[in-house]
C-alpha cells in the first residue's frame, strides 16, 4: 500500500488556530526527537540540513503520542482542538 | 451565560456516559460535556467490547439495544516473523451462545448511542465543547469553562472522564504532570471495507459470528503487537506499540502497519479489503501502578482518565472498566448529593466501590503484567523460535530426525539464548531493569 493513502482516508474539520504550539528552539536542542518517528499522523518533520523542526497540526489525530514522548517539554501549548474541530472518525 | 447543574461529566465516552446515565436515572440534573461534534467522534479502540455487568444491571436488554457488530466466537493468537506464522485459535460453543463473551463495535456508533441513553434518562448533552479550566468559588470546585465559549457550567461536583491524557485530572492535581512513556502505548488502526460473504468464507464464520486475532512478532522488534477483528462488513486491523520502545526504535507506526499488512499471511487475510479510515489513540497500559488519585474535593476520575485499562498480554480490557467505573462514580455522586457533602471525604465512597469491584481487583491481580511485557524477546525472538521450531517439526526431507527436546534447545539457543530462556522462565521479564531506568 502507498503510505500516503493511509492519511487520505481520515476526515478533519481544521481549525486555523493550532491546538499544539511548539517552541522550536527547544526541539533544535533535543537529543531524541522521538516525536518525529512516533507521531502516527506524520505531523513532525526534522530537517537535518536546516536543523529545524516543522510541525503541522492539520492531520493531527489528537492521540497524545507527542505529548508523552517529548521529554523536553517543548510545548508552549498542547490542548485538544476547540469543540467541533479536529479529527472526525466516522466508523473506526 | 452560566448554567447550573447538579453534576458535570467531562467526556461522553463509555465512562462519562455511564456516569451521566446513572446519575440522571437517580434524578440528578446532569450536564454531559463532549468535545466532539457527537459522542464517539474522537474515540477509537482495538475492537472487542466485553461484558458490561453494571450497564446490564441498568438495562437488562442492553445487548439487544446497543448497536453492535459481530459476537466473537473465535479467538486466535499468531506468533509471526517476516514470512512465517504459527497460529492457535479457540472456537468455543459457549462463545456462540448468549450471553456472548464479546462483540466488535464501532465507537462513533456505540458511544453516540450510549450518550443518547443518558439523554433519554434526562441528562443534558453538550457537544462541541472542549472543557478548558476548572472553576473554583469560595475555595470550592464550582464548575468548568469551555474553550471559546463565554460563561461557565456550574455544579458542585465534576466527573473527569476526559480520556487517557485527562488534563482535568492534572488541573485538579490528581495526576502527575508528566506521563511515563513506559506506561503508555499507542494504537494505530486501519478499517478495511470487505463484503460480508467474503469475511464469512475467509474466516469460517456464519450468521453474526466474529473472529478476533492477536499477533506477536509483527512489530519489527518494537514492544507491542497486532490485532485483526471482523465487523459485519469490514475488518479492523492495527498495531499497538509501547511508547518508550517506539520512541527509541526510530520506526514509524504507519510504516510498521504497512509492513504488517504486507506480511504474506496477513496480506492474504485482508486481500480485497478497501481502506476506509486510519485512526490512532493512546492506551494507558501502566496498570495498577499508573492509577492517579481517584477523588479530590468536588471531583472524581473515571475510565481511561483513571488509567483503568487491563493489558494482560492476551486480553486488552478498557471499555468495560471505563463503563463500570463511570457507573460507580455516578453512584458515589448520587450519595454525595444525598449527604450534601462533595468534599474528598464525601466522595470517597467511589474508591470503596471500586475496590470492591472487578475493576481494582483485576488491576491489582495483574499488577505485574505491564512489567512482564517489557521484555523485548517476546516481540522478536520468541515468535522466531516458535515459527522455526514448528517448521523443523513439519519438515520431512530425508534428513535423519532429531530428538524433539534437543531440537527445541538447539533452536532456543540460536534464537533466544539459553540464559535468557532460563531468566524469562524464572524471573518476571526485565522488571528490575525497568525499575532502574525510570
Amino acid at each position: 500500500m502507498n503510505i500516503d493513502e493511509i492519511f487520505d482516508n481520515t476526515s478533519f474539520t481544521i481549525d486555523r488556530e493550532p491546538h499544539i504550539v511548539l517552541n522550536y528552539d527547544i526541539c533544535a536542542g533535543c537529543d531524541n526527537r522521538g516525536c518525529v518517528n512516533s507521531c502516527p499522523a506524520r505531523c513532525y518533520s526534522w530537517s537535518q540540513e536546516e536543523q529545524k523542526m516543522t510541525f503541522v497540526h492539520d492531520g493531527c489525530l489528537e492521540c497524545g503520542t507527542c505529548y508523552v514522548v517529548c521529554h523536553k517539554d517543548a510545548f508552549t501549548r498542547w490542548r485538544y482542538p476547540r469543540g467541533g474541530f479536529g479529527v472526525a472518525y466516522r466508523m473506526t | 451565560m452560566s448554567k447550573t447543574y447538579q453534576a458535570i461529566v467531562i467526556g461522553a465516552g463509555p465512562a462519562g456516559s455511564s456516569a451521566a446515565l446513572t446519575m440522571a436515572r437517580a434524578g440528578l440534573d446532569v450536564a454531559l460535556v463532549e468535545r466532539g461534534s457527537f459522542p464517539g467522534e474522537k474515540n477509537m479502540f482495538g475492537g472487542v467490547l466485553h461484558r458490561l455487568p453494571s450497564l446490564e444491571e441498568i438495562f437488562p436488554d442492553f445487548w439487544q439495544r446497543a448497536p453492535l457488530e459481530r459476537h466473537i466466537v473465535k479467538k486466535g493468537v499468531t506468533f509471526m516473523t517476516a514470512d512465517s506464522s504459527f497460529n492457535t485459535t479457540i472456537e468455543a460453543g459457549n462463545f456462540d451462545r448468549p450471553p456472548f463473551n464479546g462483540y466488535t463495535i464501532f465507537r462513533p456508533r456505540f458511544d453516540r448511542w450510549l450518550a443518547q441513553e443518558a439523554v433519554k434518562a434526562g441528562a443534558t448533552l453538550i457537544t462541541r465543547a472542549t472543557v478548558d479550566e476548572l472553576v473554583h468559588k469560595n475555595g470550592k470546585l464550582a464548575g468548568v469553562t469551555v474553550q471559546g465559549r463565554d460563561g461557565e457550567l456550574l455544579a458542585p461536583v465534576v466527573i473527569a472522564a476526559d480520556g487517557v491524557l485527562s488534563f482535568i485530572a492534572r488541573k485538579a492535581g490528581l495526576r502527575q504532570p508528566t506521563f511515563n512513556p513506559a506506561q503508555m502505548a499507542v494504537g494505530v488502526k486501519a478499517l478495511l471495507d470487505m463484503p460480508r460473504e467474503m469475511i464469512d468464507d475467509r474466516f469460517g464464520l456464519v450468521r453474526e459470528q466474529g473472529f478476533a486475532n492477536e499477533f506477536v512478532g509483527c512489530t519489527d522488534g518494537v514492544r507491542g503487537g497486532g490485532f485483526l477483528y471482523t465487523n459485519y462488513d469490514s475488518l479492523s486491523i492495527g498495531l499497538v506499540f509501547h511508547l518508550a520502545s517506539l520512541r527509541t526504535s526510530g520506526k514509524t507506526p504507519y510504516d510498521l502497519l504497512n509492513a504488517f499488512m504486507e506480511q504474506p499471511q496477513v496480506a492474504k487475510m485482508i486481500c480485497g479489503g478497501k481502506l476506509q479510515e486510519y485512526s490512532a489513540h493512546l492506551i494507558p497500559e501502566g496498570g495498577y501502578d499508573m492509577i492517579p488519585e481517584l477523588v479530590g474535593d468536588g471531583i472524581l476520575v473515571a475510565g481511561d482518565a483513571a488509567a483503568f485499562c487491563n493489558a494482560t498480554g492476551l486480553n486488552l480490557e478498557g471499555i468495560n472498566l471505563a463503563s463500570h467505573s463511570g457507573v460507580l462514580a455516578g453512584k458515589a455522586v448520587v450519595e454525595a448529593h444525598r449527604n450534601r457533602d462533595f468534599s474528598k471525604q464525601g466522595l470517597s465512597h467511589y474508591k470503596k466501590l471500586l475496590e470492591e469491584s472487578y475493576v481494582i481487583k483485576d488491576l491489582k491481580l495483574y499488577r505485574k503484567a505491564p512489567h512482564m511485557l517489557h521484555n523485548d524477546r517476546i516481540y522478536n525472538e520468541y515468535p522466531e523460535l516458535m515459527c522455526s521450531f514448528m517448521e523443523y517439526i513439519y519438515r520431512i526431507d530425508g534428513a535423519p530426525k532429531e530428538n524433539l527436546s534437543r531440537l527445541f534447545l538447539k533452536s532456543a539457543r540460536e534464537k533466544v539464548g539459553l540464559g535468557n530462556l532460563m531468566a524469562d522462565g524464572l524471573a518476571p521479564g526485565e522488571h528490575y531493569e525497568y525499575r532502574r531506568n525510570f
